[in-house]
């Protein structure tokens, strides 16, 4: 009985030790910011957003297995709807963060029904196209969004709906938005309706078949995903107080939601966290070290990653674990030509 | 009626060079279903290679094009048969990942080297310009047209009428049996994307001798890339050429009677329009509808 328990891990521990991990970890993260300098604290506030923007694109990307290049138009959606709330109507920065996640929702509900019927390429292309244009619009929209000048969140002096929360509230605040979506993706990971979109993700045709309501299911899921980025969308718009339609729609963003999701594992909890934390850091320390070449650097890391580990680190591991084939080279050998 | 006129012929000469950008992106999204994002940071390499090779040895632009195109083409067959060919079986979002990976290198790199000036090729003739009525048509602009479309229809008839031509379109409908017929997909992807590098750096060149560049450009090609790939259908050539002819009359039309760049909001409209509705494209049936993949 002793060796078939240590062959198979009980159910119970299978189910128990994740949540106890990630309250750690999250227990850990309060507990270091009295530890951090300013300038550290910001680095980590950053990497926080990633996470939560990792975690995001990771349900739509990583489980269900449409690549949306247009993530960013969630983000820039929640920015703008919490900058044009609280500098024209005055409502204050925690009335409009629910609103903020709602509207990126509602508009990812919007596009996925005409769009989700598109495959492959053609949803990537798509949702490129859809957020593209949203930054022409908001660029255009001068009376409404300041246009390519920029909105300004009134934070500060006597007209600030809402008083600046600061370095240590941001790190709170992105902390909480980072837990939640790592929530949403291990809830979702583990439930019946994460197994329909592992499904659809592999055969679409046999999930529908199986009795999935393949369409439903997806819609649902970029709703989730825009609402989540919706929401550290606006806290980022309330954090620079001042926001771009270039910046806030900077399809950059995007890549680098998809690279996180890619480096740690796709369609896994565990993975976005890891590849949201190592790339944020690493470019920090390229920034720093490299001013000039970080992103030539950064250009040369995405390849290099991209060939030799296309599954992540995660599902790299879980795999080599499993065969006893720990060889990069066969990994390359796997997808080439 | 003038300006309108005036602003017809403009748009038609521009989009026939940005049919030149975006025909080797439909070629190799159509073949390889890879989508690269690099492609304007490749049109930018061509223009800085054709700037080099004026400034260094005062070869004329229009002869400088050609080498751009050269080069080019060694380095993206050396890309694709070295780097990109070794995921192109892996999930789409890989190859996106790859080629924009790729971007960021080159234009990062073409910063330092070049630094982030506009820069313009410089002709003593292209610049003048012949009046027919009452409307300008810059000759820079009209021999960088004809040129583009002739190079278009000249690759159009390279594809259908040659072995290697076949043997592209072949391996782009079912690598599998291409493959069992002994085409090497190896070297055909790679020949493909060296070619669609060579095309959109001549084009670069091209875009560097009637106007001005610099390296922050790549992202705008590339993105016209895109619109003129879809609306065209992915594959067709004819259809890269009507799609920036579109693109290239809309864009001038566009800045005449809208303001701000209302254009672009409509044309990335256009482009998730002609997604949801027609995705084969404006033209034609679907290029690669048929295709199986393996």
């Amino acid at each position: 009985m002793a060796a078939s328990a240590v062959v198979l891990r009980s159910p119970v521990v299978r189910r128990w030790w994740p949540w106890a991990a990630g309250l750690v970890a999250l227990l850990a993260c309060f507990g270091l910011q009295s530890l951090l300098f300013v300038g550290q604290e910001r680095i980590v506030t950053s990497v926080f957003m990633f996470v939560a923007l990792a975690q995001a694109w990771n349900l739509i990307g990583g489980f269900t297995g449409y690549a949306c290049f247009g993530q960013v138009v969630f983000f820039g959606l929640g920015g703008y709807t919490t900058a044009v709330l609280m500098s024209h109507l005055g409502l204050g920065f925690w009335a409009t963060l629910p609103l903020a996640g709602l509207l990126a929702g509602a508009f990812g509900v919007l596009i996925g029904m005409p769009l989700l019927r598109l495959r492959g390429h053609y949803f990537a292309v798509a949702t490129l196209g859809v957020a593209e244009g949203m930054r022409e619009v908001v660029t255009n929209l001068g009376s409404l969004t300041g246009g390519g000048s920029g909105i300004t969140v009134p934070t500060v002096g006597s007209a600030a709906v809402t008083a600046y929360i600061g370095n240590d509230g941001f790190y709170v605040l992105f902390l909480v938005l980072a837990a939640v979506a790592v929530l949403a993706g291990g809830l979702v990971g583990r439930s019946r309706y994460g197994l329909a979109l592992r499904a659809i993700h592999q055969d679409e045709d046999a999930a529908g078949a199986a009795g999935v309501n393949t369409t439903r299911t997806k819609v649902l899921t970029l709703g989730l995903s825009g609402f989540l980025t919706g929401l550290v969308g606006a806290a980022y718009a309330f954090q620079q107080i001042t926001i771009f339609p270039d910046r806030l729609f900077d399809v950059e963003i995007t890549v680098l939601m998809v690279i996180m999701v890619m480096l740690g594992g796709a369609g896994t909890v565990l993975g976005p966290v890891l590849g949201a934390v190592a790339l944020q850091f690493a470019s920090e320390w390229l920034r720093q070290n490299y001013t000039e070449a970080h992103i030539f650097i950064l250009g040369i890391v995405i390849i290099v990653a991209v060939v030799l580990l296309p599954q992540g680190a995660v599902n790299y591991v879980r795999e080599a674990r499993r065969h006893g084939e720990y060889s990069l080279l066969a990994n390359v050998r796997r997808y080439r030509l | 009626m003038t300006a309108f006129v005036q602003a017809t012929v403009y748009g038609l000469l521009q989009g026939g060079l940005l049919a030149l950008v975006a025909v080797g992106f439909s070629m190799v999204w159509g073949v390889m279903n890879v989508i690269n994002i690099a492609q304007g940071a490749f049109v930018l390499l061509g223009a800085y290679i054709a700037w080099e090779v004026n400034a260094t040895f005062g070869l004329d632009p229009f002869a400088a094009m050609f080498v751009s195109a050269a080069v080019l083409f060694v380095v993206g067959y050396l890309v694709q048969r070295l780097v990109i060919n070794l995921v192109v079986n892996a999930p789409i979002y890989i190859t996106l990942l790859l080629t924009f990976g790729l971007q960021l290198l080159l234009v990062q790199g073409m910063n330092i080297v070049f630094t982030a000036d506009y820069r313009s090729i410089p002709t003593t003739y292209a610049s003048g310009s012949v009046s027919i009525g009452a409307v300008e048509v810059p000759i820079g602009r009209l021999l960088s047209f004809g040129l583009a479309v002739v190079i278009t229809l000249l690759l159009v008839l390279f594809v259908t009428r040659t072995r290697t031509g076949l043997s592209i379109m072949a391996t782009g409908m079912d690598r599998g049996a291409a493959r069992l017929m002994g085409i090497r997909a190896r070297h055909v992807y790679a020949l493909t994307f060296g070619l669609a590098i060579g095309l959109g750096g001549m084009a670069g060149a091209m875009i560097g001798t009637v106007g001005t560049f610099n390296p922050a450009d790549a992202g705008y090609y590339t993105l016209l890339s895109f619109v003129i790939a879809i609306l065209g259908g992915l594959g067709n050539m004819y259809g890269a050429l009507l799609g920036g002819l579109l693109l290239g009359l809309v864009e001038a039309w566009g800045g005449q009677f809208l303001s701000g760049t209302w254009v672009n909001a409509i044309a990335f409209a256009v482009l998730v329009l002609v997604l949801i509705f027609r995705p084969s494209g404006l033209v034609g049936k679907a290029f690669y509808s048929f295709r199986l993949e393996v």
